[in-house]
């Protein structure tokens, strides 16, 4: 039997167990939430550190992209640096191939992404891939990094300016406490009432909305009238709070397990397992092998 | 340690570089702020005021501050010139902003926006 373990940041109310059978190997899958309490996160991963076969990260990001750069977010490697055993993945690593994946089989399998579909991606330094496969295949983008993050209410309309602007910013963000780039703990579980209102018409003008799931959540307004929501990690309360808004379909860039969808980080971690290689030494071309011999699809829900 | 004539010298710097940044204007044309710089080593005071989109600055106390930024003048008159960036001196403890975390990013932000590489 693996154990993998997921140590996040976020609400311990998502915490999940799982047990499943992936290409004959038994796993034991958990996540477990910390509230966005940081010391208590890393003396987690402390404990389970030599005791598992792989961590993930949730919650927070190691790296965040603007094109081929990457910048290490600070908080990010600290947990990582309690970990001196067990290999300890963010999911940043599947995230550019599972997720560009996904944007491509939407596009060959459905007609859910038209070229000139609107597209608000609340977030695109996280998942610069998927950003990247949206653009590719022409859909009109609107990156909300500087809204969603900052309170600015600047939607950036092509890759070339989020660049820019993540070049300018991003160094230095990426050294504040993760808390205030990102909605931890007890924030996930509840909306900002003043972004929502302020922001919400960006929902309301897209065909499709995409990224992070907790930023998604988080500013989300009502009435939506169908639109498709692209995201990772979602719980069936998740689902329901989907449903409410006026969303219309739910794709989950993981698959279902028990009810739910983990988080590229479990995934990734599962992955590393699997392999049996070094996280270092894992190749895109790994995991797209690897989702193949999975059979890993995108979860599609009609709500 | 810098003097209050430096501190006013770089908030002018600051204020220039915003003044030719069209796209900086848009981005705060929704955030009216009063923001009050105090160095904590001498006798110093601003004020940066955000109105429309258009910043300006006087010197001394001139209205009721939503974000207070204080610390020493050499750091003050260093970032204001940005030959520093905030983020540091903010880890660090040595420059303090008193206001809401979402007024503190934004403001970081918008520094970065004018002096970022």
């Amino acid at each position: 039997m693996k154990r993998v373990v997921s140590v996040s940041l976020g609400s311990s109310r998502r915490d999940h167990h799982v047990n499943t059978v992936l290409l004959g190997e038994e796993f034991e899958i958990s996540r477990r939430g910390t509230d966005g309490d940081f010391e208590r996160a890393i003396a987690l991963l402390g404990e389970l550190d030599g005791n598992v076969d792989a961590i993930g990260l949730g919650g927070i990001d190691l790296y965040l992209y603007a094109g081929r750069t990457r910048y290490a977010v600070s908080d990010g490697l600290k947990l990582v640096h309690a970990v001196k055993k067990t290999p300890v993945v963010d999911g940043s690593g599947l995230k550019n191939t599972l997720e560009r994946e996904t944007i491509y089989y939407l596009r060959k399998h459905t007609g859910l992404l038209p070229p000139g579909c609107k597209v608000l991606m609340v977030s695109a330094v996280d998942r610069f891939g998927m950003a990247e496969a949206l653009v590719e295949l022409g859909c009109e983008m609107t990156f909300g990094d500087l809204i969603f993050a900052a309170g600015i209410p600047y939607p950036i309309k092509t890759l070339q300016e989020l660049e820019e602007i993540a070049h300018k910013t991003l160094p230095e963000m990426v050294k504040l406490p993760f808390h205030m780039l990102y909605p931890t703990g007890k924030k996930q579980d509840i909306q900002d009432e003043n972004k929502v209102e302020k922001f919400g018409h960006y929902y309301h003008g897209a065909d499709v909305i995409a990224g992070d799931y907790h930023l998604v959540r988080r500013c989300m307004p009502g009435n939506l009238r169908g639109q498709m929501v692209i995201t990772n990690t979602t719980t069936r309360e998740d689902v329901e709070f989907l449903k409410k808004k006026g969303v219309g379909r739910l794709v989950t860039t993981t698959p279902e397990y028990g009810g739910r969808s983990f988080g590229t980080n479990v995934m990734e971690a599962v992955m590393v397992v699997l392999l049996g290689k070094r996280w270092e030494d894992i190749t895109p071309k790994d995991y797209l092998d690897l989702m193949g011999r999975l059979d890993l699809k995108p979860r599609l829900l009609e709500l | 340690m810098a003097t209050h004539q430096e501190i006013t010298e770089s908030l002018k710097a600051f204020a220039q570089e915003y003044s030719k940044n069209q796209r900086l204007k848009t981005m705060n044309r929704d955030w009216d702020r009063a923001v009050l710089i105090l160095a904590d080593d001498i006798e110093s005071a601003h004020t940066l005021v955000l109105k429309g989109g258009e910043l300006s600055f006087s010197q001394g106390k001139a209205a009721e501050p939503d974000l207070t930024v204080i610390s020493n003048s050499e750091i003050l008159a260093d970032m204001f010139f940005g030959d520093i960036t905030p983020t540091e001196p903010y880890m660090n403890g040595t420059l303090r902003i008193i206001g809401p975390e979402d007024d503190i990013l934004r403001l970081d932000f918008i520094s970065l926006l004018i002096w970022g590489e």
